[in-house]
């Protein structure tokens, strides 16, 4: 178990920029979600964590000890690998012991941990089996038991279960995240799957283009993501966007579209600090954040013309044509309003937010 | 405009038209194999056995002709004493001479040493040269000139060795007796030493082709199973033990049995440097057939010779295969 801190670390390809200035501090004993699209850096960062990498700048620490000269092997760390890296000429037994072989543990400890940890996976049964024997399922169950069955300091997970099928997938979460809970020890993963960091994260550090965008709970990310790449990378379905000019008018701040006119909360308008008085700005709000009806609910309500209808089982995605753009709501299945169809839309104020025009910042 | 979709957007009729369309297609999958009767018609209808065989009949005839008529003429020539103008039939009495003949022993057994020290050294300097230039940023170059001395005719090589080690003067010569390691008596012209000199001149011409086929198999070792390897624990020099070679195994093999079955083919640069001397210190046994059959004109005893060479030399290729193929296996 150990805090990890990464400070100012960059990492550069020949030329080219893969990490820039990042500093995260992963508390003692939590689950750390690395998030972001391929080739944000995530990887690198990653494989710098476990010392196959070499770090350009920056340092990295576990605990107080400097790690940036050792080698993996001197690290304690566990890793597990996209595509598992089985030793395919090994038993399933000897994957798992490997670990533990190239540390010189007594036959009796290898038999012990590996059959604990074998339990506590449930693949006691394929022991004997080759890898090339097992489904992807298996394969990762067994990698993560190779990672587990030393007890190291630091667990870094690097897209595990990328390659399941969806209902597998679901499954792991959970047990990654309970077998994380279970053990207790700090782990960092990896991953591009914004529903899987969301859901299993206890901090996730956002990336894009090499630099952290954002860095803070699950929770936090999701109601309160600092810019608006964040705020559209995070949430399926994804946040609608709308250009919108700020006009002040009287007391009230209003958020004006060629649609429609809807002032911002009193406190909203606090956090706006006139910054952006007067000028243009993107109005984000996610799919459940409006709701839509047939009839004129107010005044202040968008009208639009429903685009289509998709039916996704216990919800349904209505997606609207406003002027010149479209947006995504999202509502009940019982919903009755047909393409082409008028509908009105208001929005929950609580729940949405303005961004910056120009570099996308969050006012709110 | 309200037409745009086909489908109902009542959802709940939507619903049941994929629940219905579920229900129908797991009915279809229940269904026993037996009862499905349209089964796809093939394109390529099986056609009756015997054709197969018109259509190799050319291919076989011909090398049945270039091939298989000389291995059956060596078969019968073993089992006679012939001669110039003809043979007279004297059944197994070639073989049954053969074993009390001390030089085709003593053939054996310096081939046996001949191939062992080649192939030996061809396949470590073979990997260790490979595992150097893989991590070379001058690869290509350096894949270039290792490719030299393969491309040159054996005889040549052999040619070239003869002047390296010439006694009066020869570089190779000239170094080791500067170096006080060498007395007088030249290289090849010396028991001591004229069997090294040949395995040398072999393993300079042919450790290219190890380096060559290992570098493919090392470009092909995962590199996800060498970092797991190395998190997990392990040292450089465990990680290529344990996760390289193994997959080094089955190319290096194809490597080894090529190597092994040219040694006991290939004799053109021993003619060339020493032809079997001095002595018969390095009268491997395809130089004495050689001379058996081709000096002496004794054809009915070199073919016995040959015949027996072929044997071991199926019977080692085979062993040979069965003790790579073994870390093979168990990758399954």
């Amino acid at each position: 178990m150990a805090t990890v801190t990464i400070k100012n670390v960059w990492k550069y390809y020949g030329e080219t920029p893969a990490v820039k200035d990042l500093n995260i501090t992963c508390p003692d004993g939590s689950f750390v979600s690395i998030l972001g699209p391929s080739g944000c850096g995530k990887s690198s960062t990653m494989r710098m964590l476990a010392g196959l990498e070499h770090i350009s700048a920056g340092d990295i620490l576990f605990d107080d000890q400097r790690v940036n000269d050792l080698a993996p092997k001197d690290r304690d760390v566990a890793m597990v690998f996209e595509n598992y890296a089985l030793y395919p000429h090994k038993t399933v037994y000897e994957n798992i012991a490997n670990p533990l072989r190239l540390r010189k543990a007594s036959e009796d400890t290898i038999k012990a941990r590996v059959t604990g940890a074998a339990k506590l996976l449930e693949i006691s049964h394929l022991l004997e089996r080759r890898p090339h024997e097992l489904s992807g399922g298996q394969k990762q169950r067994v990698a993560i038991g190779r990672a587990i069955v030393r007890e190291p300091k630091l667990f870094l997970f690097d897209e595990p279960i990328a390659h399941l099928d969806a209902k597998l997938r679901a499954h792991m979460r959970g047990e990654i995240k309970h077998l994380q809970r279970s053990l207790g020890t700090t782990m960092i993963y990896v991953t591009h799957d914004q529903l899987e960091a969301l859901s299993m994260a206890d901090y996730i550090a956002v990336m894009h283009d090499g630099e952290l965008q954002q860095w803070g709970t699950p929770a936090e990310i999701f109601n309160h993501p600092v810019n608006a790449w964040v705020a559209g990378f995070v949430g399926e379905p994804a946040m609608n966007f709308l250009t919108c000019d700020i006009k002040g008018q009287g007391d009230d701040v209003l958020l004006r579209h060629s649609n429609f006119e809807i002032p911002l909360l009193p406190g909203q308008v606090r956090q706006l600090n006139g910054a952006a008085q007067a000028g243009t700005a993107r109005m984000g709000v996610r799919p459940d954040a409006l709701s839509i009806s047939m009839t004129r609910p107010d005044e202040a309500a968008m009208q639009g013309e429903i685009f289509v209808n998709e039916l996704l089982g216990g919800d349904m995605l209505v997606e609207v044509q406003l002027d010149d753009c479209r947006i995504r709501v999202k509502t009940t299945p019982e919903f009755e309003g047909k393409p082409g169809e008028n509908c009105f839309l208001s929005v929950n104020r609580d729940k949405w937010h303005v961004f910056d025009a120009g570099d996308g910042h969050a006012y709110f | 405009m309200t037409d745009v979709s086909p489908i109902s957007a009542n959802p709940r009729e939507v619903a049941a038209q994929i629940f219905r369309a579920r229900a129908h297609s797991a009915e279809v999958e229940a269904r026993p194999q037996s009862e499905i009767t349209n089964k796809p018609r093939s394109f390529n209808p099986p056609m009756p056995k015997r054709y197969y065989y018109y259509l190799m009949a050319p291919a076989i005839a011909i090398l049945a002709f270039i091939s298989l008529y000389p291995f059956f003429w060596l078969i019968v020539m073993s089992l006679q004493d012939v001669d110039i103008g003809g043979g007279e039939w004297v059944g197994f009495k070639n073989y049954v001479k053969l074993f009390s003949d001390g030089r085709f022993l003593d053939g054996w057994w310096l081939l046996a040493q001949y191939s062992v020290m080649c192939l030996g050294l061809q396949v470590g300097l073979g990997v260790l040269l490979a595992v150097v230039v893989n991590s070379s940023k001058y690869e290509k170059y350096l894949v270039t000139a290792l490719l030299m001395p393969m491309m040159m005719a054996p005889a040549v090589a052999g040619l070239l060795w003869l002047f390296l080690y010439n006694g009066t003067f020869g570089w190779y010569h000239w170094i080791l007796q500067s170096a006080g390691i060498l007395d007088n008596a030249s290289i090849l012209a010396s028991a001591n030493t004229a069997m090294y000199a040949i395995v040398l001149v072999d393993v300079w011409q042919w450790t290219p082709l190890i380096t060559i086929i290992a570098l493919a198999g090392l470009k092909r070792v995962p590199r996800d199973q060498l970092e797991a390897n190395m998190v997990d624990g392990a040292s450089p020099l465990r990680n290529f033990f344990a996760i390289t070679m193994p997959n080094l195994y089955p190319v290096l093999l194809i490597a080894v049995l090529l190597r092994f079955m040219d040694n006991f083919r290939f004799i053109d640069s021993v003619l060339v440097l020493t032809g079997g001397g001095p002595g018969s210190a390095t009268k491997i046994l395809p130089v004495y057939l050689f001379e058996v059959a081709f000096k002496f004109f004794k054809l009915g005893r070199g073919a016995a010779i040959a015949l027996t060479l072929l044997i071991v030399t199926i019977i080692l290729g085979k062993l040979l295969v069965r003790v790579f193929e073994k870390p093979q296996n168990e990758k399954g």
